[in-house]
């Protein structure tokens, strides 16, 4: 059963069954692979991409429905490692193994981009992600190193 | 039912097709890169060595044979290299060495033999751990070509220093030796820094990239110019440097083991008892069959003992399918009944308890006895005895366990994160019947490691399903539930510690039992070399049980255990002797002889002095010290710290790990202080949810805790929110960095909580127990600053 999909600016027409979790379908049928797999029931957050500017774990929601919605993955951020939240976590040299980074990442930015000057009480309620490598001390202080440039870059 | 046998050749007929024109083999390095980052990939380009590849435009392609997880060794191995080969850094670029050519290469005479240790370690530390020769890197270090390629035991810049910091200096000797041919002048009169080969006095320059292809020609260099430097001399080790992967990190670019795709590729889903040593009695099959995009199902026996070095895993089924996400719902609905070991299905927390207990009871095996324990324990002025558990740990790594195999006739390809490659192409030449000189291991970074990844039976699924499937690439991939039980855990233990203290509180005697799983790693830890703190009168002795769970090298071994036991033992000591515990662990290590003692002294005094150790902290708050230390006790090397965690308890009994301060030696030089830094902050995390969360228990034989809802893992919210690092430097060689420098969390929450609550938890994990308090002020039982 076909239907469409729009991830990163591009429309896609998937053949898959529809209620296959969206993780899947972006993982194996488009190919984009920085979305990562943990646990498959919602705990972890390593395969968190945004639905119209909301952070959603995709391992839990059905690919049907994103349908007529606005997907954004990792790969869709930048082309080059270049929004402001990239260069902040590369500043802070902040992951470790990086399997949880992308989703991490996707998390801190859904949060920055609905308060852009988040406390630490806001990263905290938000960014609920799981890294077992321990780089929660980095990915905080990134998170307000990407809120200082992206509050630079709003004012250029 | 068994597997159609016609269904294999179908596919592996489909499959070679795609294959007639040879194997497509994804460029790993292409894939970990950076777009527009340029890698050094033409063959026509002829190596320098072994480890270097110089391209015309100056990058300089670094081959590394440790396995990235998190911990920094693509940058740190590197970094070992490049400091020697004197380039520029910037134009680095790490590459995974060969898993293949290693089964067929021998190393360069010119690595086995170490010209000097670059310094002179006054324990005689330093010294590559070269004596034990093993070719799957199991109980010693191969001589084939790039050495030890396991990524394990907090030992790669340890036991790779040598040989890469050679392999750097043999490459620049090389392109100093072409120079000096080309211009003919002497080598003496050439420099060479960032990839710049200067001869002052003719004013002639050339770059590492033009000169490569001759210096590649150029004969070994005279074995006396390639020593090794010493950490004054270094410029590039021992500065913070950022991690060369981390640009691909952040874009979701990294390719981990999960990210393979091969052409012709089917997914794999497998479901192995849940009761180790188990086995699949019968499965059907035609129930699934029909279920969109299946394609075969295979059974594997239990992984062959001596592929695993001995332990029993389970045997399983696989479901193959054209999406991974298909093989698992198809397998899901498959029916399998299981044959499950009866002894086995008996078991659980409470029993396997009770047989550690009764351990404990037992004479044991006796390691040290030094004085007569006995005697003094007779006439002690004050005994005080208390009982510690630790429960079965998993590692969990975020990425769950996967491998891609392609099985032709003569030739086998792997795609996996592995932290023992030489092992995997052991393993697969022996299910295969290929010889491992046919054996292709193209390795991909992972998502966490903590222990060959789980010494698990990923990789030796994989190579029988594959094996079963020639023809066709076979992507295996567990669930989280699978990987629970494909891992090996860190065993359960207990200990029992019991001292005599004298009149002044000091001890007079110690007896230290420990009870753990036989084959669980590290059941002396250390405790059988001494006590650490000092004592007159010792006796260790350890107790082993037999059961079912594989149990391996999770983080720390069993040193975490242990360090938990003895520190939180110290802890109660001091408060019975009515002594600060930071004063009772400083005297009691300045009366030892240990050779690192004044580094311990040190460490204490730093992180005591950084902590503000002993000013009144707000009721509810309380601090608590220990020493990190490895080897310490030995006369060989070790690492040295100390540390101090400041933690909170709300009346309703929440615990808060506010802050932490850590005193770390340097030894002559760390390699990459940014990643020791880094290791230090995850591994506060990493032993916090050993304190607070985490558990795996058992019940009908089964691990219960099979996924994040039960084992549960800290977020942000519970991460301290200072962590204060201060290196002092010392004058010996470290002993490694990656597994147990922190597990001092354990036993000073575990005190912080008594101070606070007056509740003495000795049982692991702390959370899920109540530690409410209330007035009156139980900071009663708090330290006394007794100086
Ligand atoms: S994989 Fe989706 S939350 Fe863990
Ligand atoms: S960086 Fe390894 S899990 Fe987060």
């Amino acid at each position: 059963m076909a239907f469409d999909l729009t991830v990163n600016g591009t429309r896609h027409t998937i053949d898959a069954d529809p209620t296959t979790p969206l993780l899947w379908v972006i993982r194996e049928h488009l190919g984009l692979t920085g979305t990562k797999f943990t646990c498959g029931i919602g705990q972890c957050g390593a395969c968190t991409l945004h639905i119209d500017g909301q952070a959603i774990r995709s391992c839990s929601v059905p690919a049907n429905v994103a349908v007529g919605k606005r997907i954004t993955t990792i790969e869709g951020i930048s082309p080059d490692g270049s929004h402001p939240i990239q260069i902040a976590w590369k500043e802070l040299d902040t992951p470790q193994c990086g399997y949880c980074q992308s989703g991490m990442i996707m998390s801190a930015l859904a949060l920055l981009q609905r308060r852009p000057d988040p406390s630490d009480a806001d990263i905290n309620a938000s960014v609920t992600n799981i890294c077992r490598c321990g780089t929660y001390h980095r990915v905080r202080q990134a998170i307000h190193v990407a809120a200082n440039l992206m509050k630079s870059r709003r004012q250029q | 039912m068994s597997v159609d046998r016609r269904e294999f050749l179908s596919i592996a007929a489909t499959a070679s097709g795609a294959f007639v024109l040879g194997f497509w083999v994804p460029t790993q390095s292409n894939a970990q890169s950076v777009p527009g980052a340029a890698w050094y990939e033409d063959p026509a380009t002829p190596e320098i060595n072994a480890w270097i590849v110089i391209s015309p435009d100056d990058t300089v392609t670094i081959r590394i044979g440790q396995t990235e997880l998190g911990q920094g060794v693509w940058t740190s191995n590197a970094m070992m290299v490049a400091e020697e080969l004197q380039c520029d850094w910037n134009k680095v670029r790490p590459q995974y060495a060969s898993a293949n050519r290693d089964a067929r290469e021998k190393a360069p005479e010119w690595t086995l033999n170490v010209p000097g240790n670059g310094a002179k370690d006054p324990k005689g530390g330093g010294e590559p751990g070269f004596a034990n020769r093993d070719p799957h890197g199991v109980n010693g270090i191969p001589d084939s070509l790039y050495r030890r390629m396991r990524t394990n035991a907090a030992s790669s810049v340890k036991d790779g220093r040598y040989y890469l910091q050679l392999a750097g200096a043999e490459a620049r000797e090389r392109l100093l030796l072409a120079a000096s041919d080309l211009w003919t002048v002497p080598v003496s009169e050439l420099t060479a820094k960032d990839s710049i080969i200067n001869h002052t006095a003719s004013g002639r320059t050339t770059t590492y990239g033009q000169i490569a292809g001759r210096a590649a020609r150029t004969p070994h260099p005279h074995p006396e110019t390639i020593k090794i430097k010493s950490p004054d001399q270094w410029t590039l080790m021992g500065t913070e440097r950022k991690n060369l992967d981390v640009p691909a990190k952040v874009m979701g670019k990294t390719v981990y083991g999960i990210d393979v795709r091969v052409p012709g590729m089917k997914w794999a889903a497998v479901k192995a008892c849940p009761v180790y040593g188990g086995t699949v009695k019968s499965y059907d099959f035609d129930n699934i069959r029909q279920l969109p995009g299946v394609r075969s199902a295979v059974q594997f026996p239990i992984p062959d003992p001596a592929l695993t070095r001995g332990r029993i895993f389970s045997g399983g089924v696989a479901v193959i399918a054209d999406t991974w996400y298909q093989a698992k719902t198809a397998l899901d609905r498959m029916p399998i009944e299981w044959e499950i070991p009866p002894a086995h299905a008996a078991f659980n927390t409470a029993n396997m308890r009770q047989a550690l207990l009764a351990g404990l009871d037992q004479p044991g095996n006796v390691r040290v006895n030094q004085g007569n324990v006995d005697d003094v324990f007779t006439g002690a002025a004050k005994v005080v005895e208390a009982t510690y558990s630790t429960p079965y740990l998993a590692r969990a790594r975020m990425e769950a366990g996967n491998a891609t195999v392609l099985v032709t006739d003569n030739r086998v390809d792997i795609w996996i994160g592995d932290q023992s490659p030489q092992e995997t192409r052991f393993s697969a030449s022996k299910i295969t019947g290929i010889p491992e000189e046919n054996v292709y291991l193209n390795l991909c970074h992972l998502g966490g490691g903590f222990g060959r990844n789980g010494n698990g039976p990923q990789a030796e699924q994989a190579i029988m399903i594959a094996n079963a499937h020639r023809g066709t690439p076979i992507h295996l991939l567990w669930t989280r539930e699978e990987d629970f039980i494909g891992t090996t855990y860190r065993a359960m233990g207990m200990a029992r510690l019991k001292a005599a203290l004298d009149a002044e509180g000091w001890p007079v005697a110690l007896e230290v039992r420990t009870a753990m799983q036989e084959g669980g790693f590290g059941p002396e830890a250390s405790f059988d070399v001494a006590s650490r703190y000092y004592v007159p009168n010792y006796r260790f002795s350890n107790h082993t049980t037999k059961f079912h769970v594989p149990v391996g090298t999770r983080r720390g071994v069993g040193q975490a255990a242990h360090e938990f036991y003895r520190e939180s033992f110290m802890n109660e000591l001091a408060h019975a002797a009515g002594k600060d515990p930071y004063y009772y662990r400083r005297e009691l290590i300045s009366r030892t002889s240990l050779p690192y003692k004044d580094d311990m002294i040190r460490a204490l005094d730093i992180a005591a002095e950084m902590s503000g150790w002993g000013k009144p902290l707000p009721r509810g708050t309380a601090q608590a010290i220990a020493l990190e230390e490895r080897g310490g006790e030995t006369n060989r090397m070790a690492t040295v710290s100390a540390m101090v965690h400041t933690v909170s308890v709300s009346r309703e009994g929440k615990v808060k790990l506010e802050r932490v301060d850590i005193a770390h030696e340097t030894g002559f030089s760390l390699v990459n202080p940014l990643s020791v830094k880094k290791q230090l902050e995850g591994q506060i995390i990493w032993f916090y949810n050993d304190a607070m969360h985490q558990a795996n228990t058992i019940e009908e034989g089964r691990i219960v805790e099979n996924n994040f809802d039960k084992f549960r893992i800290s977020h942000i919210d519970e991460a301290p929110p200072e962590i204060n690092i201060r290196f002092f430097k010392t004058g010996h060689w470290l002993l490694g960095m990656g597994h147990d420098r922190a597990t001092s969390v354990q036993s000073a929450i575990g005190d912080a909580i008594f101070q606070i609550t007056g509740k003495r938890l000795r049982d692991l994990p702390y959370g899920g127990q109540d530690l409410s308090w209330s007035i009156p002020d139980p900071t009663q039982n708090a330290v006394p600053r007794q100086l």
